[in-house]
């Protein structure tokens, strides 16, 4: 964590003022629940604390499936935090329930600078009717193809970014009497297979439901994707496939694979990888050991293009909650802008290396945000971070239309629906439209309820 | 009955009363609550509405509940013949003593007693399409096969995995069943048959089995039961394979839980179940 020496000096000033009786209380509830986490982002409060005397800011750990059951307990019993820190989804359901102060939250993303933050990012959590924001974007993880650049280059093909090209290299690797495979795409029925498929899915602008809620699944958009799905699936190891990727490319055993930005250090640290790999037991079996180039001649693609571009992720941002007391609100934006510094923002990242990827531009290209203490980002060289990190401009999901969120969506997601309609679709090879005619049924018992 | 034998039953009553009691609220009360909830399309919050037999309906009318009931029907079949018929052939071969019995023994229950979990990845990394040593033996090293498969993922074989695993599994706990009472066969019984001019065939069908009769309609009987309930095994090692459990849990249990729905399919269930049981006891064992 990089906290220099000045701002250690001011922590301690304000362990002095913490004696005092504050004024203002900042009630912040967070996702991170891991203690080392906690900590970092404690001692990112108490610098802020000593910088503005007269403010407390209580932290609180909410599990993440925990935090729509508390924040509805909260509102009942009128106990709302000043402040929470909740994927894009949850602000806006929060918001369209009215808990969010929204006029707070855009006041102070206005103050950060609009032009700042990556697009896609901003359009995720901005309600259009009310034309204003719901949290202020903060961190995310990108999905997208993770490929092997040496390879791709050997052989000329083109970066998989389209659909076209992925096709290509998918084909062009896909040699299982060498035990390789071109791609993996998830087929077994699982949420992997769900995150992959909706890539493809938006870059084709075929949706869940309309602007006005209407289930729009069974389309001919869809079709195409899922008969596009199921030749990627083609060129698959055998069998249903998930999150077992991961194992497969470090033991060099794939070209192309889905996985989000989490991944970063298992490719780039030896240690991170052991559990991969397994040498000590299958000294020929070819590929077993690490391979320390594999960072370096590994890249990213996040945006998937066929209609238009597309990247899965996922978005976090501190949504401001109603609250009668304008200090409180004044309190929790000065908070807000404070953790947008560089430092907070750089200190933050490095928590969780490429699952903490920050949302601002300008950041994200400086120094100290690609020196992470590890050396992970140096493994992979900066301009394949940057690219990665701009997969934000393009960030979509289902869930979320034209700002508008629909719950039957994250319903959808839990009852396994497009991971069941695909497993059938590739596995069983089960007829295309078929599959989108029981998928849609199978919907439907939901969105009529 | 007389007066004393009357007053003897009476007080043997107030003597099982108690168990009778406390039985009838851990069994019947969920038993009986169960078919009450299979009436209803039950909310998260409580609030229940009648719905009379639309989640019977609902299921009957699901097609892919047949096709789950087919499943079910095959893995009974060959998990409980599998087992029955390896834990036999185990304990006759392993009935007279020799030096290391204990130690075999000992290996034999091993897979019985190791948690599911742990050996469900230790399966799934052996037929691993890609790395597993399943694969490379039988293409890189014996070349007996020329594509590498996934025996446990792929729809057509994975159900014979399963049983496959579900009979490596719980063997041993037949094999000490059948042993225990094999090793309890008076000798005479096989000197007399010896005399009758029975070889080792003769005596296995008109000695052994016979005796062996009540302890394997027992194997039997509880693998029944049991594999129809099984859950665990069947969903860690392959979930494609969906079986009358597995199915329900995907129509009930999955994104909100649909309670009345679950209950309904666990109804019938135990129906068959039930009548599964009577058949057995009543025209099988002739209890």
């Amino acid at each position: 964590m990089k906290l220099n020496t000045l701002t250690l000096g001011l922590l301690s000033a304000g362990m002095l003022v913490s004696n005092m009786t504050y004024a203002t209380t900042v009630e912040y509830w967070t996702t991170q629940t891991q203690s080392d986490r906690i900590q970092t982002i404690e001692v990112m409060a108490e610098v802020f604390e000593a910088l503005n005397p007269g403010i407390d800011v209580k932290i609180i750990a909410v599990d993440e499936n925990d935090m729509p059951k508390q924040i509805a307990a909260a509102a009942a019993a009128n106990t709302l935090p000043d402040m929470i820190e909740v994927g894009s989804n949850l602000s806006l359901a929060f918001a369209e329930e009215g808990i969010v102060d929204m006029d707070a939250t855009s006041e102070v993303v206005d103050k950060i600078g609009v032009d700042r933050f990556y697009q896609g990012a901003l359009k995720l959590i901005e309600n259009p009717q009310a034309q204003k924001y719901v949290a202020v974007p903060y961190r995310g993880w990108v999905q997208g193809i993770w490929y092997r650049a040496d390879w791709f280059e050997e052989a000329g093909l083109e970066p998989p970014t389209s659909w076209e090209s992925i096709e290509k290299a998918a084909e062009y690797f896909y040699k299982p009497e060498d035990n390789q495979y071109g791609i993996l795409v998830g087929t077994k029925a699982d949420s992997y297979a769900e995150q992959c498929y909706t890539q493809f899915a938006l870059s084709n602008d075929a949706g869940q439901f309309d602007r006005d809620g209407n289930l729009i699944f069974n389309s001919e958009a869809q079709a195409e994707v899922l008969d596009y799905y199921k030749t990627l699936a083609k060129y698959n190891p055998p069998g249903p496939q998930t999150w077992r990727a991961r194992d497969y490319y470090l033991q060099g055993k794939l070209a192309m694979f889905f996985y989000s930005s989490y991944i970063l250090d298992d490719i780039a640290l030896a240690e991170a990888a052991a559990s991969s790999l397994s040498s000590e037991n299958f000294s020929d079996l070819k590929g077993a050991s690490f391979d320390p180039d594999l960072a370096k001649n590994t890249r990213l693609a996040t945006t998937i293009t066929k209609t238009s571009p597309s990247t899965f992720g996922t978005l976090v941002g501190f949504s401001i909650m109603t609250n009668d007391s304008k200090e409180e609100v004044a309190a929790t934006q000065a908070f807000i802008e404070y953790m947008n510094e560089k430092d907070q923002v750089v200190a933050y990242s490095h928590m969780a290396v490429g699952g903490h990827l920050p949302v601002l531009k300008d950041i994200a290209e400086t120094d100290e945000f690609l020196n992470d203490p590890k050396g992970i980002f140096a493994a992979y060289g900066k301009e394949s971070i940057k690219e990665m990190v701009a997969g934000f401009e393009n960030i979509r999901n289902f869930s979320v239309v034209d700002g508008k969120t629909f719950p039957d969506s994250g319903e959808i997601f839990a009852k396994q629906i497009i991971p069941r309609m695909v497993y059938s679709a590739t596995i069983e090879d089960k007829d295309t439209q078929a599959s989108l005619d029981w998928a849609e049924t199978q919907m439907k018992q939901i969105t009529d309820q | 009955m007389s007066p004393l034998e009357r007053a003897e039953a009476n007080f043997a009553w107030k003597l099982v009363l108690p168990t009778i009691a406390v039985l009838s609220l851990l069994i019947l009360y969920p038993l009986l609550y169960n078919i009450y909830l299979s009436f209803f399309d039950v909310q998260l919050n409580g609030d229940k509405a009648f719905v009379g037999l639309g989640n019977y309906t609902k299921l009957l009318a699901n097609p892919d509940y047949y096709s789950a009931i087919g499943t079910t029907a095959l893995y009974l079949l060959g998990t409980v013949v599998g087992t029955t018929l390896l834990g036999l052939a185990m304990a006759l071969l392993l009935k007279d003593p020799f030096p290391g019995r204990g130690l075999v023994n000992a290996a034999i229950m091993l897979p019985y007693v190791a948690p599911v979990i742990s050996v469900v990845f230790g399966w799934q990394f052996l037929f691993d399409p890609i790395s597993g040593v399943f694969n490379y033996l039988m293409v890189d090293v014996l070349h007996i096969w020329t594509e590498r498969v996934n025996l446990i993922g792929d729809p057509d074989s994975a159900l014979g995995v399963v049983i496959l695993f579900d009979i490596w599994k719980h063997a041993p706990i037949a094999y000490m069943l059948i042993l225990s009472k094999l090793v309890s066969i008076p000798r005479d019984q096989y000197e007399a048959a010896s005399i009758d001019g029975y070889g080792p065939v003769g005596r296995f069908f008109h000695v052994t089995l016979p005796e062996l009769h009540f302890v394997l309609a027992t194997v039997i009987l509880l693998r029944l039961i049991w594999n129809l309930n099984r859950f665990e095994d069947v969903y860690l090692l392959a979930p494609n394979v969906q079986t009358l459990p597995i199915f329900t849990y995907y129509q009930a249990f999955t994104g909100v839980i649909d309670q009345g729905l679950a209950a309904a399919t666990s109804v019938i269930q135990l129906g068959v179940l039930c009548v599964f049981i009577w058949f057995y006891i009543k025209k099988v064992m002739k209890w």
